[in-house]
């Protein structure tokens, strides 16, 4: 009854007070959210995002833009802004972090694999610095991909800031592509290769023509099956600072004879090149291509794949190379710039992946791999 | 005044109303006392709750994001991120580019690479203003490259202008204004840039700087991409449309440029533009992985069929000629080109580079790639050294001739008004004196032939 009675004293201006006293209390008490040093870390990711963000929807995809849009004062939506680019200040270095280069994801989505994504979002390299990009085709594989795809952005892109990846861009490509199925075995029948990986480059290149803009210092190609790498993925490849570089892609498996699980080479395309390719290529017609890993082609190219010392791994051993997979390709942004692209026609008798490292290396940049540097794809 | 009135009004009519109807209910027993009672309870339940809240709250902080922007109705924003689009969805089926753009609303990315260019602004703004293709559907993008004069200053401010105009039709899109230097060593004055020892090395320069422009401002919402160079001096309003009405995947018109009468008065410009022939194939056979073959020079002997070469100043505008090289002047091309991967190869593709090699890789993916020799567009007449050197000769003939005719008239007034009138026409301060010029003058014609 007592502080029933002394409650019932009270003035409600002291009620008040006490009220907005105690939610400047909550306030105070919660703002400064969790442990200090990773919330100003989050202020200052959220600071610098809103910072880079574009004033207008008119803007490289590779900036969010601020939803509220301002107006003339007659009335009309104002214009978009003039913007300047200085591209003389963009840098890709071996120092990414600090100097806060900016990375471009690109994946062609064929299926969206869950772990892919948990893969993505736990890369520790800065998200504010990451944007992402997709095409897939306009099928029903493609929609149901895209789908999943977009249930995972919302949650991610809703979850805490720091997880948040700057900016994301889903394309659909504008042409069918040749092979309704995604069966492993009809997918790497030789005959089909060709146009697969033909229009595999188109997709590639309708992806990072559109979504590089002008601020993006590194371009990492990762396909949607890749599940499984180092969380320093970024760092590391950037580490080495070289124009084009690739890890070997490995695939986990059960073993039935040994009844456990193991590794084993997945991606062939990353390669040096033989003198017996040179004489296969020599021979062929303008339209033919050499591809690897096919009987009816032997090309004794020295294969990455096969030079990873699986008992002593150094993941710091550098290779170069005459042709590259795209399974998790670190490129310069400046190589795309310059004009190396994913070739969509026999270009030396090459296409896509391989295709381009001949373009870069054509166009004067070095081609590396990274035989004991694992990363794994998808088991079917 | 009327207060004391208008309250013993208001007292007299008091006891009439309510004086009677005080309720006799009054001492009524309470309504609620079991809540009267509980009231301790609740209070500490509800204090209970608040402490335990709080507690999970501070436990918990993941719930945080969520429960605080809710509770505060807003008050605390946990950052102001929340303000940002960061998803973009883009269909490029959409994109595909049509012959009436212009009605389905297809966005254009109009490119100008600009070197030194502050001179060309003003005409080119002119340009700008008049297009009648929709403002607000075109994007533009300036690559400003190895520039010594002040283009990039002149060029944000007169942007900043046709941004701001009173009419708002006449804004553009997006304006993307790139900077970046690629150590251009080559002088940009017209003898050195046409040297041929200088052009395959240049060539690949520009296209690299082409590609720059392009891979930073080409977009998923881009249907078409039209190239045009800040030096054409005379096209038309209707210049993408006229283009577009092709629906082409490459289209590109002629380009010729005036010259001072006593040079012929108009010539082709841009020899990039052509037909392959088989001469050229052989050739390009005999060359090394490296060379690159660039047209309009002797050494190169192609007998290529050129674009400027067939124009008929009367012929049908809208005539076709299928081509394997183009020049940049002023190129139309489909996005989608561009998305396919094709660009400006800055190493020998086929044995050429930049625009020649555009259009080679074009066609290699089976794009059209297509010129209308009778739809012209003039290029700005650049004197060369020689040509300069030739003007000052003849401007000084003509103050000699001058000067004899003024002594004329000053000797004979009435034969003559004036003829000096023609002073005002010579547009470079050159030729078109009276009809006293020597012949060999106007069939000397030592102006190079330029290339883009």
């Amino acid at each position: 009854m007592a502080v029933a009675r002394s409650m019932r004293r009270t003035s409600p201006i002291s009620l008040l007070l006490a009220a907005l006293l105690a939610f400047g209390f909550i306030c105070f008490l919660l703002t400064p959210s969790s442990s200090s040093s990773s919330a100003s870390a989050s202020a200052s990711s959220s600071r610098q995002r809103q910072q880079d963000a574009a004033e207008h929807p008119l803007s490289p995809p590779t900036k969010p833009f601020l939803k509220s849009q301002s107006y003339r004062s007659d009335g009309y939506q104002a214009a978009p802004p003039v913007v300047h680019y200085n591209l003389n200040n963009l840098t890709s270095t071996s120092d990414s972090i600090v100097n806060g280069e900016r990375i471009l994801i690109l994946t062609p989505l064929a299926r969206f694999y869950q772990e892919y994504w948990d893969n993505l979002e736990k890369l520790s390299y800065p998200h504010e610095l990451i944007s992402l990009g997709f095409i897939a085709p306009k099928t029903k594989a493609g929609n149901t991909a895209i789908a999943a795809l977009e249930k995972a952005i919302s949650k991610t892109q809703n979850g805490p800031i720091d997880n948040r990846f700057a900016s994301i861009s889903i394309l659909r490509q504008d042409f069918e592509p040749p092979l309704t199925t995604q069966d492993e075995k009809v997918r790497h029948k030789l005959s089909s290769q060709k146009d697969r990986r033909e229009s595999m480059s188109r997709a590639r290149n309708s992806l990072v023509f559109t979504t590089l803009g002008p601020s993006t210092s590194w371009v990492l190609w990762l396909d949607a099956d890749i599940v499984e790498t180092p969380t320093t993925l970024i760092q590391d490849l950037t580490s080495y600072d070289q124009p084009v570089i690739v890890p070997n892609c490995f695939q986990r498996y059960y073993d039935k004879n040994s009844r456990k699980w193991d590794i084993r080479p997945y991606d062939f395309n990353s390669w040096i090149d033989s003198e017996q390719a040179q004489v296969l290529a020599k021979d062929m017609g303008p339209d033919e291509i050499l591809l690897e890993g096919y009987q009816e082609l032997p090309t004794y190219r020295t294969l990455m794949a096969y030079l990873a010392d699986l008992k002593n791994l150094d993941p710091r051993r550098l290779l170069e190379l005459d042709g590259v997979g795209g399974t998790a390709l670190m490129v310069k942004a400046d190589v795309h710039r310059d004009g190396a692209m994913f070739p969509a026609f026999p270009f030396f008798h090459l296409v896509e992946t391989e295709g381009f490292a001949k373009m870069a290396r054509r166009l004067g940049y070095g081609v590396f791999g990274l035989p004991d540097y694992l990363i794994y794809h998808y088991n079917e | 005044m009327n207060r004391p009135h208008a309250f013993s009004k208001g007292h007299s009519a008091y006891p009439r109303g309510s004086a009677f109807s005080i309720s006799p209910n009054s001492f009524q027993p309470r309504s609620q006392p079991a809540l009267r009672r509980r009231r301790q309870l609740f209070q500490r339940l509800c204090l209970l709750a608040g402490v335990s809240f709080l507690l999970t709250i501070l436990i918990f902080p993941s719930w945080r994001a969520a429960v605080i922007p809710t509770l505060s109705l807003g008050l605390i924003h946990s950052s102001g991120d929340l303000q940002l689009q960061t998803v973009r969805y883009y269909d490029l089926s959409e994109v595909q580019g049509s012959e009436k753009g212009w009605e389905r609303g297809e966005r254009v990315l109009m490119l100008t690479p600009l070197r030194d260019a502050s001179s060309h602004l003003p005409m080119f703004f002119s340009h700008l203003r008049n297009l009648t293709y929709p403002h607000n559907l075109i994007d533009l993008a300036f690559l400003v490259s190895d520039s010594r004069d002040d283009t990039l200053r002149m060029l944000s401010s007169m942007l900043q202008e046709i941004q701001n105009d009173a009419d708002p039709k006449m804004s553009f899109g997006e304006i993307s204004v790139i900077q970046k230097d690629f150590g251009q060593k080559v002088q940009q004055d017209v003898e050195s840039r046409h040297g041929f020892e200088a052009q395959a090395s240049r060539r690949k320069l520009m296209a690299q700087a082409r590609n720059w422009l392009l891979s930073a401002t080409l977009r998923p919402t881009h249907s078409w991409v039209y190239w045009r160079d800040a030096d054409v001096e005379t096209a038309p309003f209707t210049i993408i449309e006229d283009l577009m009405r092709h629906d082409k995947d490459v289209i590109v018109p002629n380009v010729w440029r005036p010259l001072p009468d006593w040079l012929g008065g108009e010539q082709p410009y841009d020899l990039n533009s052509w037909q392959e022939s088989e001469t050229a194939l052989a050739l390009a056979d005999t060359l090394d992985e490296d060379a690159v073959i660039v047209e309009g020079y002797a050494e190169y002997a192609t007998w290529r069929p050129h674009l400027a070469y067939l124009r008929d100043p009367y012929g049908d505008p809208d005539m076709e000629m299928e081509l394997d090289g183009i020049g940049g002047v002023s190129i139309l091309a489909k996005a989608r080109v561009f998305r396919a991967g094709v660009h400006f190869p800055a190493f020998s593709f086929e044995k050429h580079a930049e625009t020649e090699g555009f259009g080679k890789m074009a066609k290699r993916m089976k794009f059209s790639v297509v010129g209308l020799p009778h739809y012209t567009i003039w290029h700005l007449y650049e004197p060369s050294v020689d040509d300069l050197r030739h003007m000052d000769e003849m401007e000084k003939e003509r103050q000699a001739q001058e000067q004899i005719e003024r002594e004329h008239e000053l000797a004979d007034k009435q034969k003559q008004s004036s003829n000096s009138e023609s002073q005002n026409d010579a547009e470079k301060g050159s030729s078109e004196g009276p009809a006293a010029q020597p012949p060999k003058d106007a069939a000397k014609g030592n102006s190079k032939q330029d290339k883009s």
